[in-house]
C-alpha cells in the first residue's frame, strides 16, 4: 500500500480568492520508491519533455506538467506525469483524444492498456508507465495510478457538449467519444481536409464519435459554434468543399458507397460520415435535435 | 495558383479506382500506366536477424546490394551505386536516432561502404540526423542518401522517407499541422532540393501500430526482415504505409485506426509533385524470402 506521501505541487485554485490546492503524488507504490526529482514543465518548456507530442496538450489549455520517476532494484522504472490543465472539460478532451483500452476504475475516467494507465480526476490528466513489462510492475502502476487520483481532491465536469450526442440505443461505441478542440486535433482523429475547411477556433468545441449501424461505423460530428452566423459559414464552406456535389441538398452519397450529412441546427453543425444508408444517417441527426436547446420544440 | 483542398473524398476516390482498377484488370491499369509510374524494391532476407533479434550485418550487405542492383538495372553494386552517386560528391545520409527504434548501425555502415567503393573520401561522407543544419557535410552535400526504420508516427501517421527531413527545417513542430500535410515542401528548399539519390525503408523490425508520440510497444513490432528502397520517396512512403496497414488488418482484424492518416503522403504528390503516391502506378519488384511478405 502506498504509506508515505510527499508535497510534490502546489497550484492555484482555478478561480481567483480560492484557497490554493495542494496536490500530493505518492512517494512509493508496491515497492517503487520516488526518485526525489521533481521535473516541471510549463507551456515554454513541455516541447523539451515531449519532443513532438506538446500540440496536443497545448491545444487543451495546458498549464503545467509534474513529472516523478520511480524505481525499484531488478525493475524497470516507472514515471508518473501529472498534467494540469485549465479546466476539468480540457483534462477530460485530452483523456478522451487518445482512449482505445478498457476502463479500470481510477478517477473520473480511465483506460488500462500495454502497460499504459491513463486516467482524468478534476482539471488532472494523469499518464502512469513503465519501461518495461511484467506482472509486478503492471500492479505497482496500477497501485500509483489510485494513490495520484486519491491525491487529486475535486471532481470536475465533463463537457456539456458531450450530453447532446445519440446514445447506445443508435450503436454508440463509448471508447470512440473525442472531446475535440481544434481542426488539427479533429484530423488526427477522423481525417476530414487538410484545411480547415469547418473552421474551427478557439471559441469552437466539437465531439466526435463513432457509431455501429448495421455492423459498420459511421462516425457523428457535432459542433457548436459562438454564434448563428459562425455556424452558418461554416457549414456553407463544408459544402463547397466537401459535398460540392450534393446540388442543393444536404446529403451526398460517397465514393466508398456510403452517406454523407451535414445539418445546421443554430449554432451547432452535425455531420454524419459513412452511413450505410440515408435511414441510419437520418437517425443519428434526429436523436441529436432532439436534444440540442429548443430541439423538442422545431 | 489557389492550392487544392485535399479531403476525405480524395482517400475514398482513390481507393475506389484502385479497387475497380484491380477488378477490371489490365486493361484500365494500362490506361494508368501512361502515367508517371514508380519503382520500388522490396527485399526480404530470414536469416537477417540472428538470436534474440541481432542484425547479421553481412546479409544486411548483400540484401542492400541486391535491391540496388535491382532498382538500377545493373550487374554488380558498384556499377548500381555509380549511377546514384560520384566520387566527387559530398554525401550526406541522412539517417534517424530516435531511441526505441533507430536506423541500424549496420545498414548505415552498409551504405558507407559503398560510398567508399564509389570513391567517395571518408571526409566528404557524414551520416547524421539531429543536427543536420550545423552539420559541414550536410550543409554542402551535393547528395543525400536517406534512411530510417518503417514505423507508425503520432502526427504523421506513419514515419517514413518524407518525413525523415523534417530535421532540416528549424522549427520541426511547425510541420506537424493537418496531419503534418506541408511536410513535402521540406523537399523543396535549397538544402535537400534534388540531392536525394536513394531512400531506403528499414522493414527489418517495422512498428505497424502505436498511439501518442514517446509511446513503444512492442506487442505492435514485427521481424519483417526487409528493406524497402527506391528513388521515388512518395512511392517508397507508399508502399512502406500499405505494408503497415496490411499488417494491422491482419492483427486486428480491422484497419484500426492510427493517430493520423499519413496524408502527408498523398500531398506530397498532388501538391508537391515529389512521386507517387497512387499503388497502381507503383512496379514493385520482390526480392527474396516471400514468407508472410503480405504486400
Amino acid at each position: 500500500m502506498v504509506s508515505i506521501f510527499t508535497v510534490a505541487e502546489i497550484v492555484r485554485g482555478e478561480e481567483k480568492g480560492k484557497i490554493e490546492q495542494v496536490i500530493f503524488l505518492p512517494a512509493e507504490a508496491g515497492g517503487w520508491r520516488w526518485d526525489g526529482k521533481d521535473e516541471k514543465y510549463n507551456s515554454g518548456t513541455l516541447f523539451d519533455y515531449m519532443d513532438g507530442a506538446a500540440e496536443l496538450y497545448l491545444a487543451y489549455g495546458f498549464q503545467n506538467l509534474t513529472v516523478h520517476r520511480f524505481e525499484k532494484s531488478s525493475q524497470p522504472a516507472v514515471t508518473v506525469e501529472l498534467y494540469e490543465m485549465s479546466s476539468s472539460e480540457d483534462a477530460y478532451g485530452v483523456f478522451s483524444f487518445e482512449r482505445q483500452d478498457e476502463a479500470i476504475g481510477i478517477g473520473q475516467g480511465s483506460e488500462f492498456g500495454g502497460g499504459l494507465l491513463r486516467f482524468w480526476k478534476g482539471k488532472y490528466f494523469v499518464s502512469v508507465y513503465a519501461d518495461g513489462e511484467g506482472v509486478e510492475v503492471e500492479s505497482a502502476i496500477l497501485k500509483m495510478g489510485r494513490a495520484s487520483a486519491n491525491s487529486i481532491p475535486a471532481l470536475g465536469l465533463e463537457p456539456k457538449l458531450l450530453g447532446f450526442i445519440p446514445g447506445k440505443d443508435l450503436g454508440l461505441v463509448d471508447k470512440s467519444v473525442r472531446y475535440l478542440k481544434s481542426h488539427v486535433l479533429l484530423n488526427q482523429r477522423f481525417f476530414i481536409a487538410h484545411q480547415n475547411i469547418l473552421n474551427l477556433n478557439r471559441k469552437t468545441e466539437a465531439v466526435l464519435a463513432q457509431y455501429i449501424r448495421d455492423k459498420q461505423k459511421a462516425q457523428f460530428l457535432l459542433i457548436r459554434y459562438p454564434n448563428l452566423k459562425e455556424s452558418g459559414d461554416a457549414y456553407q464552406s463544408f459544402m463547397k468543399a466537401y459535398l460540392p456535389d450534393a446540388r442543393g441538398k444536404d446529403r451526398s452519397k460517397t465514393e466508398d458507397g456510403n452517406w454523407t450529412f451535414v445539418r445546421q441546427r443554430n449554432e451547432f453543425i452535425l455531420i454524419v460520415f459513412g452511413a450505410p444508408t440515408a435511414d441510419d444517417a437520418e437517425a443519428l441527426l434526429k436523436a441529436t435535435g432532439e436534444k440540442l436547446p429548443g430541439g423538442q420544440r422545431r | 495558383m489557389k492550392e487544392k483542398i485535399v479531403t476525405r473524398r480524395d482517400f475514398l476516390r482513390v481507393a475506389a479506382g484502385t479497387a475497380m482498377a484491380a477488378t477490371l484488370g489490365s486493361g484500365i491499369l494500362g490506361e494508368a500506366r501512361a502515367e508517371p509510374t514508380a519503382k520500388v524494391v522490396l527485399i526480404r532476407n530470414a536469416e537477417v536477424l540472428g538470436d534474440q533479434g541481432k542484425i547479421q550485418g553481412e546479409i544486411l550487405q548483400s540484401m542492400l546490394d541486391e535491391a540496388v542492383k535491382s532498382l538500377l538495372g545493373a550487374p554488380e553494386p558498384l556499377e548500381a551505386w555509380q549511377k546514384l552517386i560520384k566520387s566527387s560528391d559530398i554525401v550526406g545520409v541522412k539517417s534517424n536516432s530516435w531511441g526505441k527504434l533507430p536506423t541500424p548501425r549496420e545498414l548505415e555502415m552498409a551504405i558507407k561502404r559503398r560510398l567508399l567503393d564509389v570513391g567517395v573520401p571518408d571526409k566528404n561522407i557524414d551520416i547524421a540526423d539531429r543536427g543536420v543544419l550545423n552539420n559541414p557535410i550536410f550543409l554542402s552535400a551535393t547528395a543525400l542518401v536517406n534512411v530510417r526504420p518503417l514505423r507508425t508516427h503520432h502526427w504523421a501517421g506513419v514515419g517514413t522517407c518524407l518525413k525523415n527531413y523534417i530535421q532540416f527545417v528549424p522549427a520541426p513542430w511547425a510541420y506537424h499541422d493537418e496531419g503534418c500535410s506541408s511536410l513535402g515542401k521540406i523537399w523543396t528548399y535549397p538544402i535537400v532540393k534534388g540531392k536525394t539519390r536513394l531512400n531506403i525503408l528499414s522493414a527489418l523490425t517495422p512498428q505497424f501500430y502505436g498511439r501518442g508520440a514517446n509511446f513503444f510497444d512492442k506487442r505492435y513490432v514485427w521481424p519483417y526482415k526487409g528493406l524497402i528502397v527506391g528513388t521515388d520517396p512518395v512511392a517508397v512512403d507508399t508502399i512502406g504505409a500499405h505494408l503497415l496497414r496490411t499488417k494491422r488488418i491482419g492483427f486486428f482484424g480491422e484497419d484500426r485506426a492510427l493517430d493520423v492518416p499519413p496524408v502527408h503522403i498523398m500531398a506530397a504528390d498532388k501538391t508537391y509533385h515529389l512521386g507517387v503516391s497512387d499503388l497502381s502506378r507503383i512496379h514493385l519488384i520482390k526480392v527474396g524470402w516471400m514468407e508472410e511478405v503480405l504486400i
